[in-house]
């Protein structure tokens, strides 16, 4: 990216301020949310359902609109831009509940279809790319395969690795083993803990606190659409400051 | 399963089945045998063998016809190619088909047959004769290249295939209107089967295209162009196609200058692309529903722009949805060009009607109605099977298949 682009003066990844967003329906789903994420940090966010995650995370790269407020995504202000989202779209990558692979291609052209078309990279170039990564995530051999061929947690796997083929400077998790069979939730999480060992800024959704305590650096706490609270996971879990938190943590512990 | 146990499962597999079966058959049985025992010796077919080149072609001048012969030749060709790519090419991380799956040499076995003795049955010339059977083994030769040798040439031929189709039709409007250094026959000289499958490949082929964008028009978060699509889309379906047709063939010359109005043909073959394309829109809008939210999601958030994504994402699973709806809305299309005799054209139904208001051959609009059913019949099917075809070549695999 053109250096000129980068604010010297925020060194942070995302910076979001006082963002609010109301649905169409007039519904007030974020009401004034505040979150810095730093280059290389692991970001956790929890809370109940319907607290407004989900929405949060998803207008970093622009999926969501919002009305109040402003977002940095390194260095570049979110606006109604269309290239500025074009660009930040393509730093930001984004695993999903649902996998969403695309499932009339091939795993590999999954991987390989935003690089030829985004980054009009050379295919054979990006092909090895491709299969090193699927390597990565250990599912090299089903290169050849169609997602509907996949158990789940293959398919999330593959979904890591096609984000990674853009090679993001960020990557964002709403929930990524939440409809996972249990005994699939483990491979997906180790490979996400490689990736944060590896210095990715990654910000997840989730409601796994061992990942959260084990990788994270830092867990936030939504409700009906605000931040409740942050803090370092051992804080945030053994002694949780906010009467809210301490009800959602009895909830989920 | 064999054959002989499947069909005992099929039919027979209860007592109450049974006898469903047996007087379902027994009736089909009785009508076939009557129905071929009149067209075998009741009707006469002289005037479908005195009428054949009128049915088929019109009034199209005799010394221009080998024109159509040569596009008929073509169209056989590219008809065996497509037949040998859509079901002889393995496709990939699937079982390796076979070259001729039992239900193509069933096919092939059928094609030979009907090729053999209908010409003669229908008392052509044995000049005429000897086409037919060369274009039975052009498809036949072509359907055995395509199946045995297109697989080296996957890449290309991918790309060619859809691109086929298309070519092959500005050629044959060249073959068939003339232009590029072929005398020029007009289009009110077209007629019969002819006329019939030009209007239609042309509203078929032109509406598809124009469906798609009405049903992402319908879809579009700009408020003109989803109300623009709601509107047209909704306004051609709530009004029967030959009022459309009527009021075309008036308000089109009022409507444009001088000049510019296509002649009556054009024009109803413009009305025809414009109805079926609302309906096509629906279809497509119904693929378009099955696409789950994500997908697009998923593409945007890789970075692809709209077209992009609509493109290499969406398009291609919702149309694979709305396929069989779409080849449906095509067979209607097909046979709703009958109304073109009621504006007044020589279509196939048009022609077949003059030659019925010939005193010579009154009471014979039995075996006339029959043979048109039969040539439609054919080309429906002969859709029908392709979108069959299709359809499973373009389903990926899945865990559960
Ligand atoms: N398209 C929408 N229109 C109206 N309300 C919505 C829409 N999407 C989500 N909401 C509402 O916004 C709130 C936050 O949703 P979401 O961000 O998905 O929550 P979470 O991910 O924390 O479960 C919920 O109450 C939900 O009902
Ligand atoms: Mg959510």
């Amino acid at each position: 990216m053109p250096s000129e682009l980068m604010n010297p003066l925020s060194p942070a990844m995302i910076e979001a301020r006082g963002v609010e967003k109301w649905y169409p329906n007039g519904f007030h789903a974020l009401r004034g949310v505040d979150l810095t994420v730093q280059r290389g940090e692991v970001v956790v966010i929890m809370g109940p359902s319907g607290s407004g995650k989900s929405t949060f995370i998803r207008t970093f790269n622009a999926l969501e609109e919002f009305q109040k407020g402003s977002i940095t995504v390194d260095g570049i202000a979110l606006s109604d831009d269309l290239r500025k989202i074009d660009a930040i779209r393509r730093e930001v990558g984004m695993v999903f509940q649902q996998f969403n692979l695309f499932p009339h291609l091939s795993v590999l052209d999954n991987l390989t279809l935003a690089p030829v078309m985004v980054r009009k990279r050379r295919k054979d170039e990006v092909l090895q790319q491709a299969m090193a990564l699927l390597e990565r995530v250990g599912i090299a051999e089903q290169a050849h395969k169609f997602p509907g061929q996949l158990s789940g947690g293959q398919q999330q796997r593959v979904a890591i690795a096609r984000s990674l083929c853009m090679e993001p400077r960020i990557l964002l998790f709403d929930e990524p083993t939440s409809s996972l069979d249990p005994e699939m939730v483990r491979e997906v999480l180790e490979v996400m803990q490689g990736l944060a060992a590896d210095g990715m800024t990654m910000v997840v959704v989730t409601h796994e606190v061992g990942f959260a305590r084990q990788v994270a650096d830092r867990v936030v706490l939504m409700a009906d659409g605000l931040v409740v609270e942050e803090g370092a996971p051992q804080r945030f879990f053994d002694h949780p400051q906010h009467e809210r938190s301490r009800q959602f943590l009895a909830q989920i512990l | 399963m064999g054959p002989i146990q499947r069909l005992r499962k099929d039919l027979f597999a209860n007592p109450l089945d049974g006898l469903v079966s047996v007087l379902l058959l027994s009736g089909l049985a009785v009508a076939g045998y009557r129905l071929l025992h009149w067209a075998l010796t009741q009707a006469r077919w002289a005037v479908i063998q005195a009428n054949s080149t009128l049915l088929a072609v019109g009034r199209y001048p005799i010394e221009q016809q080998w024109r159509l012969w040569l596009l008929v030749a073509l169209v056989a060709a590219a008809s065996g190619l497509s037949w040998g790519v859509l079901r002889g090419l393995p496709v990939r991380d699937r079982p390796k088909t076979t070259l001729w799956p039992s239900n193509d040499r069933l096919a092939a076995i059928l094609l030979v047959f009907l090729a053999s003795w209908t010409p003669a049955l229908l008392g052509l010339t044995l000049a005429i004769q000897a086409r037919w059977w060369t274009l039975t083994a052009l498809v036949l030769l072509m359907r055995w290249l395509a199946g045995r040798y297109a697989g080296r040439f996957a890449k290309p031929a991918a790309l060619a295939m859809p691109l086929l189709w298309p070519l092959l039709y500005l050629l044959g409007m060249v073959l068939i209107g003339g232009g590029l250094g072929l005398v020029t026959v007009g289009a009110n000289e077209w007629g019969g089967l002819l006329l019939t499958l030009v209007e239609a490949s042309f509203a078929i082929l032109l509406s598809f295209p124009l469906g798609v964008l009405l049903a992402l028009g319908r879809r579009s978060s700009l408020p003109m162009l989803r109300w623009g699509s709601i509107v047209y889309i909704e306004f051609i379906r709530g009004a029967p196609l030959i009022t459309l047709l009527f009021l075309g063939q008036n308000i089109l010359g009022f409507l444009l200058p001088g000049g510019l109005a296509p002649d009556r043909v054009w024009r109803a073959a413009w009305i025809l692309t414009f109805f079926s394309a609302a309906y096509l829109a629906e279809a497509v809008r119904s693929g378009l529903a099955a696409v789950p939210r994500g997908q697009l999601e998923a593409a945007r958030s890789l970075g692809l722009s709209l077209p992009q994504a609509l493109g290499r994402v969406v398009l291609p699973q919702a149309l694979r949805v709305a396929l069989p709806a779409t080849v449906g809305q095509f067979i209607s299309l097909l046979q709703d060009t009958t109304l073109l005799s009621l504006i007044g054209l020589l279509d196939l139904l048009g022609t077949a009607r003059s030659v019925m208001a010939n005193p010579l051959y009154l009471g014979k609009s039995a075996e006339v109605y029959l043979t048109l059913a039969v040539l439609f019949w054919c080309c429906c099917a002969a859709l029908g099977l392709g979108s069959r075809a299709l359809e499973r070549r373009l389903s990926p695999p899945s865990l559960s298949r």
